[in-house]
This record gives C-alpha cells, structure tokens and sequence, in this order.
C-alpha cells in the first residue's frame, strides 16, 4: 500500500517537475495487462495529458470516468479533453463540474434560483455572471446576445469591474452590474461558461457576430494621437498571461525570447501587463519597442491599442481574447499543450476569424515559435506597408 | 480561478434591521454567501438572538453542508415567539436528513399547524412520515402538496416513493412519471424509478435507469444503491461491489453503501469484511433500522444468533422502515434455530402488524402443513388478486408458498399452476444455458482423467479434517450432514462457498488445472484449510455440505488427497420435484424450468459416475436417502464408520441436535424421519412431463 502511494507521488511530482515522459514510463509498466488500481490511471493520464497524447489520455479519462462516476475531479479532466477535441455536448456537460473539485468548491456560488435551463422564459428576468478569468468572458460574453435571443427574458449581466466598461458597450443584455454588487431581483440564473451547456452550444455556432466588442471613442482619439508619430506598422507585443492561473508555464514565455522578431521599420508596442511587464523598459538590441504598460489603465486602454495596431503578437492570454472580440488581427502564441479553447491542430480559430495560431513544436520550445513567426512578420510588413 | 467578490462595508451605512435583514437575504438568494453573512452578523450584534437572522444563518450552513450548526441555528431561531412556518419546516427537513425523525415529526407538524397552505411544510412533513414508517398519513401529506401545487416535481417523486412502500407500485409509477415529466433531468426520480424496476422484477430496465440517474448526478448515492441492489438481486457480486465501492470512494459513511457492500460481502462469502462494513453502517446512521435490520442478517450468517436476533429486535422496534423485514427475519432466525414454537409465534406477530406481508406468508408456509380447510390458504390467494400484492418478489414468494400449501393438501392441479407461475417469474430473472452448462459438466470429466489423478497422487494437504457432502440440492444432504454433526468428534458448517471461490480464482477452470504443479495444488489445499480450519471447533472432522461441490470432486482429490467425500442420491424425480417446489434464496439457477432440471440432473449423473470410477471407496461413498429414511441405524454406523469415527448413539437423536440449518430443508430434519419421502412424485406425474421426458422416465 506503502509502496503504490510512493509510485503515485512520485508519478505526480515528475509531471508536476516536467517530466511527463519519466511519469509514464514509471507507470506504464505496472498497468500492463490494462489491470491496476486506479489512482495509477488517473496518474497515467495526467502524464499522457502533459505530454500531449491527447487521444491516449481521452481513453483512459473515459476508462475511469466509467469506472468511478462519482470522481467529479476526474469528470472534470475528462471534459477539458473533450472539448480539446471539439466535442463540446458531452463536454459542456462535464466542465460543469468545474465547480466541483477540491479547490474551487469553496469558491462556488451558490445561487438560490434555479439554473436555466436554455428554454425561453419570457417575461423572467435571467441573470448571467463571469466567473474565473479576463480571458475567459471576453471569449463567452458573445453568448449573452444569444441567450438574450434564446431566453426572451430580461437579461442581467454581472461581469468583473475590470470588464464593466468594456461589457457596458456590448449588447444582449438589459442591465449590466459588477461582480460583488447586489443584482436585482431575477428568477433564474447561470455562469456564464455554462451558457454553452444550457444552450446546447456546438461549433456551427461560431463564430457569430464579429466584432462583439469595441473600444471607446474617447480613449481611440487619446491613443491615436499618443501613437501617430510613430513609424508603421505597429504591433503590440504580449508575452505572459496572468502568472496566478494554471497552466502558467505554458503562458508564459519573455521579451527576450521575441528578440529575433525585431526589425527595421517596425514598432513594436508593449501591452504587457503584471510581473514581466517591467521587461518593456530593456528591450532586445535592435528591437523599436515603445513600453506603453504604464500608460495602460485599464482594458479600455488595451482595446483602443488593440484596435489601432495592425497586429498583436501574444501569448494565449487576455489581450488575445480581446483583440478576436474587436475583430483585430492577432497571433497567438500557443504551448506544445494548448488550453481547449484552441482545439487540436489547427492554426484558426472557429472563435476568432481574424487570429492565427503558432503552437510550439515541442514542449517549452518558444524559439521555434518564433523563428516561425519572424518570416511571416515581414511577409506582412512588405504587404502593407 | 475567481476574484474574491468585493464585500461592502456595511458598517459604514446607518441601515434599520429590517433593511440590513432584506439585504443579508438578498445577496443570498444571489449567492453572495460572504455579503448574506456580513449583513446577519451586522443585525446580531444589534439583536443578539434575531430569529430572521439565526434562520438564515443556519440555511447558508446547511447549503455549504454543515448540517450540526445549521439545525443548531434553526433550533434557536424556532424558539422566537413569531418565528414563522418555514422555519420549522426548513428545521422539519434538516432533522430529517440528520436522521432526527422524531424532532423532524414535530418541527413539520408545527409548522402545517402554523400556516396551513405553506407547500414546502407539507412536503417535508410528508418525507418524515414516509421515513418513519408512518405511510398512510404520509400519502395524504404528499396529496395535499400536489393539490395546492400540481406541477411540483419534487412531490410527486416523494408520493411515490410512499406509494411505492405501501406496496402501490402502480401509483408509484406513474407519480415517477409525471416528476419526470415536468423534469425531464430528474436524478432521484430516475434513481427511484429503478428500485420500482428491480421490485417488478425489470432488472434492465432497472439498471439502466439508476445508470441514467448517475449520469445526470454521479454523485447521487441512492442510484448507486439501487444499481448494486439490481446487480446483486441477479448475482452479479463483484458488479455490485464495484458500483458500492465507487460510491463509498465520495461518500465513505453512506449507511446505504456501506449496508449494501454488506450484502455483498455476505453473498461472496467474505462474512468477517461483511461485519465490518455492516457496523460502520449501523455507526455511521445509529437510527438507520435498514442499517440494524442488516447487520442482524450477517450476524445470523456468521452463526452470531443473540446478536443476530438483538439486532432484528432493535430494528423491529425503532420507527423506520425496516420494521416488516425486521420481524420476519426475526422469525426466520428462530426457525433456523430449531425454537420452532419461538418461530411460529414470531410469525404470528408479524402477519398481525403486516396481513399483507408476502415475506412472512412465504417462510411461514415452511414451518407448518397445510390442510385443505385452511382460512390461511385464501388469505394468501387474495394478496394474489385485486388489490393485492404487486411487486414482482412479493408474488412470486406467494405462489411459492401456495404451491406448498397445494402440495400439502394434496391438490395437484392447484400447486402446480402455483408452482409453475413462480417458477417462471424466477426463471424470467435468470441467465442460464442448460447445454453450455452440460458441455462443461463433461469438460471437466474429461479433464480430470485417470491419468491426471494418478499423475499427482500423493500431493496436496494430507489434512483429514474436511468432509465433503456433495449432491444435487434436496437430495438429503441436509438430512446426512444432520446426522454426522450430532456425532461429538463431528463439526456441520453448513454450505461453504470457499471451495467455488477457490475455483474461480485459479480462472479458466477446469482447463486450467493441468498445468497446476504439485506445490500449488498443495497451496490450494492449505488455502481451503485456512478458512474452514477455525470453523472446526477443535473437531476432529468439518462438514462443509456445499452440494454444487459435486462439480469439484476431482479438484478436491488433487489438493486434499485425504479429504472425505460423501455423495448423496436420491430418486431424481423425487430430488427435482422437490427442487422445483422451492424458491432457494441462494443461487441457484437451474432449478426453475421442469426440462432444464431434467437435462441438468442427466449431465450429474454422468460426471458422478465418472468420478465413482476414479475414486478410491475408502475417500468417496454414496448414500442413497432412501435408505437412510428405511434404515437410518444401519446407514448413520456406516458413514460414521467411514469417517474413522466410534459409533455415538447422538447420530440417531439427530433433530434435537443444537445447531443451526441453513437450508430450504430447515424444517424437515427438525423432524424424525418419516417415510413419507419416496415415490413422492408419482400423484403429480400428469403435471412432470418436461422432467420425466428429460430424465428418460415413462410414467
């Protein structure tokens, strides 16, 4: 007994420590004969997952699911494997679970109404709040005008201050609050990551009305003359996403590592924001790059950049969202594992038809990336400009 | 993942309690636990004691699962002189699910006391009834709650869940139809729907809707429950333990999981781990009577009867809804037990306080012979018609047990049409190949060769401790293990289900056994020994009288070379006609079709005349059952005297023997014999075609 839970620690600090590959061959061996206990699975798939194996890790998630229905932990793996796939029924359903796992059930909100269901409700009143990351409502808030449609209810639409006065230009809603204030009363209501659930979401869906966001005309004007002097094109340049979140290491890359983009005649401009956002002050050697993150308030400012710049160049993090929701061009820079959002294999985005996807060849392997991206940097430079 | 939602600070606004109260209420309803709280803190300071903020206080612990503090604010908010209906009844279903019923009972009749029309009152107010047992009163409860509220699924779930216990599966049913209806993604009322399924003897149906339940809350523990009762009602242990173990890997103190892995373990034969499991049950849910009513069965199973009979007493007394089964196993247990007048008066009482209960009617009817002037004979004939008892087992046990009474009087045709109808709703639940099953009769005849025993001879455990009574169910070996245990030197187990298990875990059997060595079949027998050895007594021999170990006569040569086999026949008509009138409550699957019996009964006979050649006679006998009945004296010295034992005159006296029968024989060896065992069949020829044919016997 001893002796299993050490294999599993040790399976789990391997991939933890980066080492996906050792985890499985550590494991791999001992379930041989497709028999064994099932934290050993649960482990073998966490490994597969790491190391991309996406259909291998989909077998034995489904495997465990079948055997212990009840693991929510496990359902919930399973459903971001799902929709890494693209089957999003089944995997709506799962991701509900989210709220589920040992360390988000204290932070689950518990609503006292019930959840809708995704048929319509005219005459009652809907609330609709965010939940967990910038990137994630600024991807799903265009759902808010279909369930809006859908409903026929009053639609409330609680979202993160940070997002209130971006939201505030947005549509589907009749009255938009911010996460922490007390909503007005309403009947039923849901997440809104669970929207797809409750309508039955599915990629024909997508991408709907492009852009679903826009920038303010106040700050466009304030931007525009703070940027006019300087040379084009301009391209706004994101290297890490918010370190708090998970799968940080595949969202993170530096400044340093986009040197080889550097280029005459291009100017760059730092949207950074957060820990790194201080490597804008010590750009690479032949890099033009204008650091504007201390000039950037707020996400207004970062959509006015975003809609003024003929390109942002960015990790999978917020102003990649935000820049798909303008209907700006964007290319986005994606680990060897990339969240679910991005799908498999494909360098489009169903969601965003103006990004274009850079996935890392193998993993932690931001050069490629890069060395990638630098010849169709000029390409587009010689086309435009 | 989510920022921490600003909380506001409340202190710095000038509120009335009345406002701050609205809002605490408010920011709850909108799930703004941290806020709600701020805002009723805020009120208790200004009014220590606040009802309005004690109760949801208590309402948010509930929600974020601390049941003890919740009940405990609620308490105290129904102390308040205006507290109002809905905090007695939110209190009413906080007892309840603590298993409280009796404080339960009281908050939900105060609060419907209070406000007549509160729908959520009556509602919960009706669980608690149906919980303790109080059903009638339940149902009008339930009835209420639909007519102020017809489209309320939850109601109509809980009013079938009580028509389901007061026997009314066809209310049932259609009350888990219309919840279902209005909520088409109802988990419990799937899960419920399924124990109706498995009552009316649906077992697909029944799994799948539990599976359909899981899937829509895989953490719903009564689906899990009800899916491993459906897999062990049709003889799937280790399904059933795999759906309660994936139960109790999120719900560890479930009583429910944990008394149905009891079950389990009881029906694989692991009683010690069966124990266990059983009393953290009863630990985990004290005023659980199912949980007590349980733990009494594996007790009785592991030979524990005071404790057994202590714990059927219990349950038999606490309000729940174990009390009808509690009271038949009671009775049960003192039929088994030998206290026949005990038995007889226990069944009395609970047909008394259950007229309508088929359990009782079906083991009482063994305990006693019919006549043909028997009031009780259309008693149970009524609870066949209108009105009567509808779940699958319930009319099955019944035909059993009219079948028996028919048999008795000694009317042919009415016990058989009986017989025949029971016989054929068990058999609809089982799976069963009577020609794959003879094939594999043969294989192991053929496996078991001259040439294989003679390659090992000599391995094995040279133990002579085990004494094997192999035979077709029926056929005396209830009788003859009776017999050699009543000798002082001689210790009766009963049937043991440790040599199958055995023979399952070596896999592929019996093709599998050819390549055993000398050292593992020597392994196998220590592992028999293992376990039956402490069951001995000190003894010098054990009875283990699993008959189905007839199939392993050649195994039990190879691992236990010294081991004695004692073979009992009997005239097979007699034997099958006997099989066909029981409903065993172990497995036992080739007993419910006439033909079958036959074809099955055919394929023994071959592999025992196999193993009677391939045996030394000073290892195996046979003993025919009718010459016991003719001559026991002569028969009881001749089986004592093949064990290597002196003659005790104590084998004569056998039915006074103090020792516990386990069987569906348990009522005839608490009898001297009476030679009124042989030729039994012939009045009932016209009714054995299938068997007489199958058997190669002209009438």
């Amino acid at each position: 007994m001893t002796e299993l839970s050490a294999v599993i620690a040790r399976a789990h600090a391997l991939i933890d420590g980066g080492a996906p590959e050792q985890a499985e061959s550590l494991l791999a061996p001992l379930l041989r004969g497709g028999q064994g206990p099932l934290p050993l699975w649960a482990a073998l798939a966490k490994s597969l997952r790491h190391q991309g194996k996406a259909k291998d890790a989909l077998t034995v998630q489904q495997m465990l699911v079948e055997a212990t229905p009840g693991n929510l932990a496990l359902r919930f793996d399973l459903s971001e494997t799902l929709l890494l796939f693209g089957q999003f029924e089944r995997g709506w359903r799962e991701y509900h679970w989210r709220y589920s796992l040992d360390h988000t059930t204290r932070i689950a909100r518990k609503v006292q109404r019930p959840r809708w269901d995704g048929r319509p409700i005219p005459g009652q009143t809907l609330l609709i709040h965010d939940e967990q990351g910038f990137g994630d409502t600024l991807q799903f808030i265009r759902m808010v005008e279909w369930a809006k449609q859908r409903s026929q209810a009053k639609v409330i639409l609680e979202v993160s201050p940070d997002l209130y006065l971006l939201a505030k230009r947005g549509t589907g809603f009749d009255e938009l609050i911010t996460r922490g204030s007390l909503p007005p009363p309403f009947d039923v209501h849901c997440e809104m990551m669970s929207l797809p659930m409750a309508m039955g979401f599915d990629l024909s869906h997508l991408p709907g009305q492009i852009p679903y966001l826009t920038a303010d005309k106040e700050r466009l004007r304030r931007w525009q003359k703070r940027l006019s002097k300087l040379p084009r094109p301009w391209v706004a340049l994101n290297w890490a996403g918010r370190p708090t979140l998970y799968n940080g290491q595949n969202r993170a890359a530096s400044l340093s590592t986009l040197a080889p983009l550097a280029m005459e005649g291009v100017t760059f401009l730092s949207v950074q924001k957060g820990p790194t956002a201080e490597q804008g002050k010590a750009p690479p050697p032949g890099m033009k790059l204008v650091d504007l993150s201390p000039e950037i308030k707020d996400f207004e400012d970062t959509a006015a950049i975003l809609t003024l710049a003929d390109l942002l160049i960015s990790i999978d993090s917020a102003p990649a969202h935000l820049a798909g929701a303008l209907g700006r061009p964007a290319w986005v820079m994606l680990g060897f594992v990339a969240d679910w959002r991005w799908l498999l294999e494909r360098d489009d985005s169903p969601w965003y038809p103006t990004l274009r996807l850079f996935r890392q060849p193998q993993r932690n392997d931001w050069a490629s990336v890069v060395a990638a991206i630098r010849p169709e940097l000029e390409r587009f430079k010689a086309a435009h400009f | 993942m989510a920022r921490k939602p600003q909380a506001p600070a409340p202190s710095q606004e000038n509120l009335s309690i009345e406002e701050a109260l609205n809002r605490a209420y408010a920011h709850w309803n909108a799930g703004q636990a941290d806020q709600a709280e701020l805002f009723c803190q805020r009120v208790l300071a200004a009014w220590p004691g606040q009802a309005d903020a004690l109760h949801l206080m208590g309402v948010i612990a509930h929600a974020y699962g601390n049941l003890d503090l919740a009940i405990a604010h609620l308490r105290q908010a129904c102390l308040a002189p205006r507290a109002p209906a809905i905090y007695f009844s939110n209190l009413a279903e906080m007892c309840r699910q603590k298993g409280l019923l009796a404080e339960g009972e009281q908050a939900g009749r105060r609060a419907v006391a209070l406000n007549a029309t509160l729908v959520a009152a009556w509602n919960n107010l009706g669980i608690i009834l149906q919980e303790a047992g109080k059903l009638e009163e339940s149902r009008s409860c339930l009835e209420r709650v639909i007519a102020l509220q017809p489209n309320y699924p939850e109601a109509h779930n809980n009013l079938g869940n009580t028509c389901k216990r007061l026997g009314r599966l066809d209310l049932a049913e259609a009350h888990y139809a219309k919840a279902m209806t209005l909520n088409p993604n109802y988990a419990e009322a799937f899960s419920n729907l399924s124990n109706l399924l498995n009552d009316q003897g649906q077992a697909e149906r029944a799994a799948e809707a539990a599976r359909r339940a899981i899937d829509i809350n895989p953490q719903l523990a009564d689906a899990y429950v009800n899916l491993a009762a459906v897999e062990t009602g049709r003889y799937r242990h280790a399904e059933a333990m795999r759906w309660l173990d994936s139960l109790l890997t999120f719900a560890p103190q479930n009583a429910g999981g944990l008394s149905g892995r009891a079950i389990a373990l009881k029906e694989l034969g692991r009683l010690d781990e069966a124990l266990d499991s059983a009393q953290r049950a009863v630990a985990a849910s004290p005023e659980n009577t199912e949980a007590r009513n349980m733990l009494g069965q594996i007790l009785q199973a592991m030979g524990r009867f005071d404790e057994a009979l202590e714990a059927f007493s219990q349950a038999a007394s606490l309000p729940g809804l174990a009390v009808e089964s509690a009271l038949v196993n009671r009775a049960v247990l003192f039929m088994e037990t030998g206290r026949k007048d005990e038995a007889k008066a226990a069944f009395d009482r609970a047909l008394e306080a259950f007229p309508r209960s088929a359990k009782a009617w079906f083991n009482q009817s063994d305990l006693r012979k019919f006549t043909a002037d028997d009031q009780d004979v259309g008693r149970m004939e009524a609870l066949l018609g209108d009105g009567g008892a509808q779940s699958y087992a319930d009319r099955m046990a019944l035909h059993f047990a009219l079948g028996k009474a028919y048999l008795d009087i000694g009317n042919s045709e009415k016990a058989f049409y009986h017989l025949n109808e029971g016989n054929r709703m068990k058999r609809s639940s089982l799976s069963f190949d009577v020609k794959a099953t003879g094939q594999w009769l043969e294989q192991i005849a053929k496996t078991f060769s001259p040439v294989l025993l003679k390659k090992h001879k000599g391995s094995g455990d040279p133990s002579e401790l085990p004494v094997f009574i192999v035979g077709i169910p029926r056929s005396g070996t209830t009788l003859v293990e009776q017999i050699l245990a009543s000798h002082p030197q001689v210790h009766g187990t009963g049937e043991l289900s440790v040599l199958p298990r055995l023979t399952d875990g070596i896999g592929n059997y019996p093709n599998s056994v050819t390549s055993l060595n000398a050292e593992q079949l020597a392994q196998l027998g220590r592992a028999y020994l293992a376990q039956v050895a402490p069951l001995a007594q000190g003894k010098r021999h054990l009875v283990d009288k699993m008959p189905a170990n007839f199939l392993h006569v050649g195994l039990i040569r190879q691992i236990l070379p010294n081991a004695r086999i004692i073979h009992c026949r009997r005239d097979p008509v007699d034997t099958c006609l006997s099989c066909y009138s029981k409903l065993f409550s172990a497995e036992q699957i080739f007993t419910y079709d006439l033909a079958e019996l036959g074809q099955f009964h055919v394929a023994y006979q071959k592999l025992m005349a196999h193993w009677r050649k391939v045996l030394p006679a000073d290892r195996f006998i046979e003993v025919d059952y009718e010459a016991v009945v003719d001559d026991l004296d002569g028969q009881a010295r001749w089986m004592i005297d093949f064990l290597g034992l002196p003659w005790d005159e104590a084998c004569l006296s056998f039915h006074q023997t103090k020792r516990v029968v386990r069987t569906a024989s348990v009522n005839q060896v608490r009898q001297p014999i009476y030679k009124t065992s042989a030729g039994r069949w012939k009045p009932h020829a016209a009714h054995l075609g299938p068997l007489l044919e199958a058997l190669g016997i002209t009438p």
